[in-house]
């Protein structure tokens, strides 16, 4: 686990934001369990997980709305356990907004800069800069109430971000959102971050708004960070079982070692990518469905050399526009999903005989793993 | 009488509507609006007989006798000892709703803040309080203020005071027992108004930088401003036409309009003066309650309603 926990390739950064050994516990129930965190000065960073995961815990008490049973939060060195919120210098964006329903979006916007006092004409610049930048200037009369969900959340980043503050947090700021919406405001944060280069700590359950947005992902499970790095590096090379079957689709093959790069596989010898594990122990195969290719019985391109393959029958085949998905069991009973482009072959039937095969590169190789993690069910 | 009419207009319109098929939006609206009209008559007919009639019937005294005129107004407002009286009960009304505000506030936000199960019996305990017989309840502040009440004698045995304090037949006995029986109608709405507070918006605003007090006053307190205009309203213009406390708990000496009114019908036998002075009663509650109209169409909480 703490070989996923250091990240090597920025650690040359000093971190602004270092959370060390955080717990945080609700009498027996352990929300956020011994987390150990950098967060680099400007960048996007999402706490991605299911809900009870201790995602959003973890952002609660960067905010300072919830006090860790025991660990350490430091920004730039400087201990922020017994800081009240409201001297934390941090942004927030909340889930259902938030806003201040007796003020207007102008009053929303200024409510931080008013707090601490700035001059008059300060202030209103800054609010006219929040208001064009997030093209709010002809609803600034407005009252929350009278704006729509979209609008609404772009008044309370502009409300979080008025005040320059070092960290910006959003809790699922898009998740009230439909699916449109939601992309165009995904699009239009990650802008913004590009423009303003702010550190912004992102929590959302939606995997493909993490990947969409952020420079980095945390994965959360059971209070604990299981996966840290980029999304590519994430989905092409988990760390471990839970996060293969949390992001993405995955196929899990078990198999035997039978020698420093062979698995037995039912009967079958796979190749695998050179591992340094004891002889016979149990190894699990992570597979995408977009790595793996589908080929009848009789088609006659050979095997490449690194290749895998194993015979198996279609039991059903999906067409979803872009792309095929096709459901086969093998002689053994796993079962295993292969996304196929749907041309130039011949279409696939249940119930025919098929040749998978994937690169042994493509394949990854876990010896520790828990049977919950596999099935995608467990992770929600 | 005339109210009892109204709804014949409507029905015509209704009809009027189902024969023009031309007018038909405009005038179609009208006639949803107005469809269920015919159910209000024995409701008007009621109110029209046993409430305004009655009520026009007073206010017509006021002016018509002992001479018609606006003689007896100008006796209320000229005559130091009767607007000693509408200065008492506006000075009354005005502590009762103050001091009932003081003390609902924290009190409706204990019950906001506590846990569910627990709220609830502190909601009942101030419901409770308000079912019990006001005549219980006023009595029993009698027996705690009087000169040899619990109050008094507690002082004294503590050495504390060698007098017994006046706290009744007074009107500090007026305004400790109306505060304290108003306090319900302060609590009721102002518990609604915070509940329906998102504890969200507080949080935002500490991580916006307002510290705890700032907060409350620059986002809490504007909140629950709906909630203590109408309470506080209320309080206030029932305080006005109160009577049974300040009769049990005030004095002779100190009276406020309601008792005046009473005093005037039941021992001088002048109804002039007294409907004067209760249609002064009257028409200060339409103007509080016309304020109370236009502040309520202007909170926040009945705008985010209405979406």
């Amino acid at each position: 686990m703490s070989a996923v926990i250091t990240d090597t390739s920025q650690a040359a950064a000093t971190p602004l934001v270092r959370l060390s050994k955080l717990n945080k516990h609700y009498g027996d129930f352990v929300a956020v369990d011994n987390l150990s965190l950098d967060i680099h000065e400007g960048e996007f960073l999402t706490f991605l997980g299911s809900s009870g995961s201790g995602k959003s815990t973890t952002l609660s008490m960067l905010a300072g709305f919830e006090t860790p049973s025991s660990g350490e939060i430091l920004v730039q060195g400087k201990s922020l356990i017994n800081v009240p919120p409201h001297k934390r210098d941090i942004g927030m964006v909340f889930q259902r907004y938030s806003l201040f329903p007796h003020l207007s979006v102008r009053g929303n916007i200024s409510f931080p800069l008013d707090i601490r006092k700035l001059a008059a004409d300060e202030c209103e610049r800054r609010v006219e800069a929040m208001l064009k930048l997030v093209q709010l200037e002809s609803f600034a009369h407005r009252r929350p109430s009278q704006l729509s969900g979209g609008q609404q959340q772009r008044v309370a980043i502009a409300r979080a971000l008025v005040y320059e503050p070092r960290i910006l947090l959003m809790d699922e700021p898009l998740g009230a959102l439909d699916k449109k919406l939601r992309e165009d405001l995904q699009d239009e944060l990650r802008h913004l971050h590009r423009r303003l280069g702010i550190t912004i700590v992102y929590v959302t359950h939606d995997q493909e708004e993490a990947m969409r947005l952020s420079q980095r992902i945390a994965i959360f499970s059971h209070g604990r960070i299981v996966g840290l790095g980029t999304g590519q590096t994430l989905y092409q090379n988990p760390p471990n079982a839970f996060v293969a079957s949390f992001l993405g689709n995955s196929n899990f093959l078990q198999g035997t070692l039978t020698g420093n790069a062979s698995v037995q596989f039912e009967q079958q010898a796979l190749a695998i990518k050179p591992q340094n594990l004891p002889l016979n122990s149990d190894v699990l195969l992570m597979v995408r469905p977009e790595k793996a290719q589908v080929l009848p019985l009789d088609a006659p391109t050979p095997l490449l050399t690194g290749w895998n393959e194993i015979t198996a029958q279609v039991s059903e085949v999906v067409f979803l526009g872009d792309s095929l998905t096709c459901s086969v069991v093998t002689p053994g009973g796993s079962r295993l999903t292969v996304k196929a482009l749907p041309h130039g072959q011949a279409p696939l039937h249940s119930g025919a005989q098929v040749r998978v095969r994937w690169a042994a590169a493509d394949a990854c190789v876990y010896s520790e793993w828990n049977a919950a993690d596999l099935s995608k069910s467990a992770a929600h | 009488m005339k109210m009892a009419a109204r709804p014949t207009p409507a029905a015509n319109l209704a009809a009027r509507a189902s024969r023009a098929p031309t007018a038909q939006s405009h005038s179609g609206e009208q006639a949803v609006r107005w469809r269920g009209a015919t159910y209000l008559l024995p409701a008007l007919l009621f109110l029209g007989l046993f409430f305004l009639v009655p009520l026009l019937g007073l206010l017509l005294r006021g002016v018509l006798e002992p001479t018609p005129g606006l003689g007896n107004y100008e006796q209320l407002f000229a005559s130091s000892a009767y607007s000693k009286v509408l200065f008492n009960t506006f000075a009354v009304a005005s502590l009762v709703t103050l001091f009932s505000l003081l003390l609902g506030f924290p009190l409706a936000w204990a019950i906001t803040l506590t846990p569910n199960g627990w709220g609830r019996w502190l909601l009942n305990i101030v419901l409770l309080s308000m079912w019990t017989s006001l005549l219980a309840r006023t009595y029993s502040w009698l027996v705690l203020l009087q000169s040899s009440g619990v109050i008094n004698s507690t002082l004294q045995s503590l050495g504390l005071i060698n007098e017994p304090l006046a706290m009744v037949h007074n009107l500090t006995g007026v305004v400790i027992g109306m505060s304290y029986i108003m306090i319900p109608f302060i609590v009721l709405p102002l518990q609604a108004t915070m509940s329906a507070i998102d504890p969200m918006v507080l949080q935002a605003g500490s991580i916006c930088g307002a510290s705890p007090l700032r907060s409350f006053f620059k986002v809490f307190l504007p909140l629950c401003r709906p909630g203590i205009f109408s309470g506080g309203l209320m309080v206030f213009v029932m305080s006005l036409g109160y009577y049974v406390t300040p009769a049990l708990l005030g004095g002779a000496q100190n009276m406020m309009l309601p008792e005046f009114i009473i005093q005037q019908v039941q021992s001088f036998l002048n109804w002039g003066l007294a409907s004067a002075a209760a249609a002064l009663l009257i028409l200060i509650t339409l103007v509080l309650f016309y304020v109370y109209l236009k502040l309520q169409a202007e909170s926040p909480v009945a705008s985010s309603t209405a979406r």
